[in-house]
């Protein structure tokens, strides 16, 4: 894949998710309906691909106001995923071409390979992950379940156990995916069924959207890093 | 400026520790009262879960979830709350527990709203839960 189609899948991608997070904004019960209006029509601009530079910059410009409307990001990490993705976007467009333009794309890359292996060692590190004590937890009191009834499936400790491992097992084992292209794109696969699972669960549907907007940026790294097999 | 990095910042240099700790949860509960010196009798939850969610309604909302979403940014102004008083999330609270009350068919005498945010933890063997957070009552919007 070549650096200016991962770009474009990547800016596609980003508006569709920016899109669906305004409109979510525009119609809520507290809607900051400007502020989302003008994210929109900057984010269709994107979309047409005409002065992607500009839109970049000015979607960047208007994230500094979104940032400081909700005193942090609205929607924590994926609010994230989705100004870092716009931010290494925007560089990657406006730095002078050549191995800056590359780095900053890459960057992208190599957090989402972060964001999976370091999420899944803060884990393995974890008496209580490692036990399935903390995702036990996490149905029985946290705040993430999206109804009530999940609750009940705290108390059975071999399905915690089994269901941590899993996941920690996939974050950290991650990187390894970068070695062979096609392993990769299976690994991206689970990565995206596993964002699905958790909005599923936990409500959390901005994941799937960001995470997948920043996918084509590793498996353009991978083909810049590894030959392809 | 200093503010503004420090905004920008935690985007462009993130930590990814997901869920590396399940701390204590907030939750947070409402209450009306007829005088700031009344003692609140029955506090209610504020958007409660619901019972069930059906599979399509899951996949519905992989497209269109903005009241969960609403949920999710009220969770986090509540622990950011707890980490030290933090007057705007106070103030987002507020805002969003006023303007679900003005559909309620309110007594008369009610004239002010206070909310509380209660932490649950898991203690051994057993829930528990701690009030960490009382906030000063409020005029409601009628």
């Amino acid at each position: 894949m070549s650096l200016e189609l991962a770009q474009r899948f990547t800016e596609i991608l980003l508006a569709l998710a920016f899109l669906q997070q305004s409109a979510e904004h525009m119609s809520g019960p507290n809607a900051a309906r400007a502020l989302f209006l003008t994210r929109a029509v900057l984010c269709l601009a994107l979309l047409t691909g005409v002065y992607s530079d500009w839109s970049l910059v000015a979607l960047s410009i208007h994230s500094i106001a979104v940032l400081h409307r909700y005193n942090g990001p609205y929607n924590g990490g994926s609010d994230r995923m989705g100004l870092l993705i716009l931010y290494c976007l925007t560089l990657s467009h406006w730095l002078p071409e050549g191995p800056l333009t590359q780095t900053a794309f890459a960057y992208l890359g190599v957090q989402v390979i972060l964001s999976y292996f370091i999420s899944g060692w803060v884990k393995i590190l974890n008496p209580a992950w490692r036990s399935g004590a903390a995702l036990r937890d996490v149905f029985a009191f946290s705040a993430y379940p999206v109804a009530e009834n999940l609750r009940a499936l705290a108390p059975h400790p071999r399905a915690m156990r089994t269901a941590s491992w899993a996941v920690i097992g996939f974050e950290v084992l991650f990187p390894l995916a970068l070695l062979n292209q096609t392993l990769l794109i299976a690994a991206l696969a689970c990565a995206a069924a596993f964002h699905i699972a958790n909005a599923c669960l936990f409500g959390l549907n901005r994941f799937v959207w960001f995470w997948l907007a920043a996918y084509p940026s590793i498996l353009w790294l991978q083909s810049r890093l590894i030959a392809p097999a | 400026m200093l503010k503004t990095c420090a905004l920008i910042l935690p985007a462009l240099i993130p930590s990814w520790r997901f869920f590396q700790t399940v701390e204590a949860s907030p939750r947070v509960e409402w209450t009306l009262l007829a005088t700031a010196r009344e003692t609140p009798s029955k506090w209610h939850p504020l958007r409660p879960c619901p019972e069930t969610v059906t599979p399509l309604q899951m996949l519905a909302r992989l497209f269109w979830n903005p009241a969960r979403n609403d949920a999710l940014y009220i969770t986090s102004c509540a622990e950011r709350i707890a980490l030290g008083l933090c007057p705007h999330s106070v103030g987002e609270i507020t805002t969003r527990i006023l303007r679900d009350i003005t559909t309620l068919p309110i007594h008369s005498c009610t004239k002010l709203m206070q909310f509380r945010l209660v932490f649950v933890a898991h203690n051994g063997t057993e829930l528990t839960r701690e009030t960490v957070f009382l906030s000063t009552p409020v005029a409601t919007l009628r």
